[in-house]
């Protein structure tokens, strides 16, 4: 017996050793790419150059970047014009990427041209998509203004009126945006039993019905996890207005990823594009522990 | 003993193919799309045919001065050595100095400095040296003129305009015969880039006043609201395009070649890209003057230019500097004023007979590019620029009036010129 116990227990201490072992470079991986690069920022963020001297390079300024930034309209203006994009391409893509989704799972004979549709957009770099929204958007070449014009309206101001550029920007990311949600939305279709529909069929109910009472409820983890993903992603919102407006006209479509692009690359400021990048990581977190609190609570009450 | 030679001879064949590896040195050159890459690719091989060690590779980016230096600023700051020479905006060298980023060519040019800061028009001579150091070395002038249709002009009978109004009267006479709803009249830089900086600056100037003065921010003077007045002129005369703000440099080169403007504020490369691309419709019916100014005002007009700087991260600096003054030397400058109307940096090339030939305005733009002003100097443009071109593009969006431009322009402009 004594024998038998000490040698599960080695058993057990060589099992973890190995295990261990077996997770180290994966974990050394993540150090490197993810905790290091986040500790540097945060430090550098404690960092700034005086402008009167430059030469001295960047000294150790504590928060001081911080209590800049929320004095700084131009932070609070490009993290509201975040939040709004949020708002309104977050549910949006939702809204058609939920559409595709229930299109591309219809019991077509031939599935691969709704499905390469699906993921054309998904596959296209996001700046060739912002450069093609802005040519549709143009003034005078655009197909939009073409086709207002044709039916007998005047052309619009698409990417130089601060409204309708938050509206052409808006439409650009939703569309490349809602077949990322579609797909995953379809993998959550595809895991919803048949046998659900035929009993609700047997039943009565009307396909609306079973839409509302059967796909969405099914649906929600799929859709918990694409909304965490899609607003993770509008948080960092960048490619596409820095294409189509370049944050203009004036500032109105800059949002909190182009401030921080322009105040460390074009301003050379690292300090306080640091801070500012920080800023931003504190509010993925928020959505984020938003969201995840949320899915726990859902899936928790599902397996009572 | 017969395969004791051919060993011997197989050890020489590669000592000597190393050795002639050794000695050959590719250099990278940056340069933007706009700046003609495929002339600069011309006058490499012309270097490569003469220096069959140095092997010229050009890289191109961004369409706009300040893509490319978004870029530049990512492969300077992580201190690669890819890039070996870049072409740097007339309004980077402060930056460039302040950064580190350009080798100081001083001890390269050795005793030869004066003698070759001489030879250049002065107002690059000075550019390009920061507290006595010499961060680059001239490739082609620049300065903004105002194109403007011959043909349309004789048809109405007009002068070419010396005033603004007089322009704005011009064009809207011009525009009412034509019925062409495609005709504008006035196009300048207007989206929030680079040259939008100029669309602000150049009225300013124009009435005798400037955005510092002594080293302070001169925006209270009255002249600070001039710019704004007179393209909030334009667009109510209907002259302006509607969609003025989302026009940067090379669209209006495009519209003029279309045929689709009558007159219009740009540099110099415009005129070789009208008279010879295949898709132009203006051909030998575009004329180049000076820019308009305000009645009691001068004409004014905006520095421009490239420079070539020696990447402090280099590792062939010494082919590198070579290169750099083979690019910066009349020879050069006479090819590039005849294969793409680069206005040349040395006086004396345009008189060139040749150079004439291929651009007769340019016997008057010497004095024109003489009398061009600088834009601010400062290690910190990015921010300067900024400041400048997101206000003027927003008054011109329509989206802030002069008083709220110009109050948000003195703003952030304030703590770099304290």
């Amino acid at each position: 017996m004594i024998s038998d116990g000490a040698i599960s227990t080695k058993k057990d201490l060589s099992e973890r050793a190995l295990g261990t072992l077996l997770l180290a470079p994966a974990a050394l991986l993540l150090l490197v790419i993810v905790v290091y690069p986040i500790a540097t920022l945060f430090w550098n963020s404690l960092h700034g150059v005086d402008n009167a001297n430059p030469a001295a390079g960047e000294q150790f300024v504590g928060l001081k970047n911080y209590f800049t930034a929320f004095e700084d309209d131009r932070f609070w203006a490009s993290t509201w014009h975040t939040i709004l994009y949020i708002v309104a391409t977050v549910p949006g893509a939702l809204v058609v990427g939920l559409g595709l989704a229930l299109l591309a799972n219809m019991p077509f004979k031939v599935k691969w041209p709704v499905r390469l549709g699906l993921l054309l957009p998904w596959a296209l770099p996001l700046v060739f998509a912002g450069l093609i929204f802005r040519w549709f958007f143009e003034y005078r070449t655009g197909v939009v203004n073409d086709t207002l014009m044709r039916l007998g309206f005047e052309p619009l101001s698409w990417l130089s009126d601060p409204n309708l550029a938050f509206a052409a920007i808006s439409v650009a990311i939703v569309w490349k945006s809602s077949s990322f949600m579609a797909l995953m939305l379809l993998a959550g279709l595809q895991t919803i039993p048949k046998s659900l529909y035929e009993a609700a069929e047997v039943d009565g109910a009307s396909k609306w019905q079973q839409f509302v009472e059967i796909t969405l409820p099914m649906l929600r983890p799929a859709i918990a996890v694409a909304l965490i993903f899609r607003t993770i992603t509008a948080i960092q919102t960048f490619d596409i207005p820095y294409a189509m407006t370049g944050g203009g006209p004036g500032d109105s479509t800059e949002t909190l990823a182009m401030y921080i692009h322009k105040t460390t690359l074009d301003f050379l400021d690292f300090g306080y594009g640091s801070a500012l990048a920080a800023l931003m990581f504190v509010l993925s977190m928020v959505a984020t522990s938003g969201y995840l609190k949320y899915t726990r609570r859902s899936s928790g009450r599902s397996g009572d | 003993m017969k395969t004791w030679k051919i060993l011997a001879t197989a050890v020489l064949a590669t000592a000597f193919a190393a050795s002639a590896w050794a000695q050959q040195t590719t250099l990278r050159i940056f340069t933007g799309g706009q700046q003609r890459p495929d002339v600069m690719r011309k006058i490499a091989d012309e270097y490569q045919k003469r220096n069959p060690n140095v092997k010229v590779e050009v890289e191109v980016g961004g369409a706009t001065s300040e893509a490319q230096q978004q870029y530049l600023s990512t492969v300077l700051s992580s201190k690669d050595s890819v890039l070996d020479l870049v072409l740097i905006d007339v309004i980077r060298p402060a930056q460039w100095a302040a950064q580190g980023w350009a080798e100081p060519l001083d001890a390269y040019v050795g005793a030869d400095k004066a003698k070759l800061m001489g030879g250049y028009l002065k107002a690059y001579a000075d550019a390009n040296q920061v507290g006595g150091k010499l961060i680059a070395l001239p490739y082609f002038a620049d300065s903004q003129f105002l194109y403007y249709r011959k043909d349309l002009l004789e048809k109405y009978k007009r002068p070419v305009p010396k005033t603004w109004d007089e322009m704005m009267d011009t064009a809207r006479i011009i525009m009412d015969g034509e019925k062409n709803p495609n005709l504008q009249g006035f196009s300048t830089a207007g989206a929030p880039i680079e040259g939008t900086v100029c669309t602000y600056l150049v009225p300013l100037w124009g009435m005798g006043s400037d955005l510092t003065k002594g080293g302070k921010l001169n925006l209270d003077a009255p002249q600070a609201r001039q710019p704004f007045q007179l393209y909030g002129r334009m667009k109510q005369a209907g002259v302006l395009p509607k969609n003025i703000a989302e026009i940067p440099t090379d669209r209006i080169r495009i519209d003029m070649q279309a045929g689709n403007l009558i007159f219009a504020m740009s540099w110099g490369y415009v005129w070789n890209r009208l008279e010879n691309d295949a898709d132009s419709k203006v051909k030998g019916r575009v004329g180049v003057a000076r820019l308009p100014h305000d009645q009691g005002g001068t004409s004014a007009t905006c520095i421009g230019g490239w420079q070539v700087a020696v990447s402090a991260y280099s590792k062939n600096k010494q082919e590198a500097v070579k290169f750099a003054r083979y690019l910066s030397s009349p020879e050069v400058s006479k090819m590039q004023a005849i294969l793409a109307s680069h206005l040349p940096v040395f006086p004396s090339v345009y008189k060139d007979a040749d150079v004439l030939k291929a651009n007769p305005w340019f016997a008057d733009a010497l004095p024109v590019v003489e009398s061009a002003k600088s834009r601010p100097v400062s290690h910190q443009y990015p921010q300067v620029s900024d400041a400048i071109r997101s206000n003027m593009n927003a008054y011109l969006a329509g989206t802030k009036t002069t008083d709220t431009a110009l109050a948000d322009m003195k703003s952030r402009l304030q703590p770099i010129f304290r």
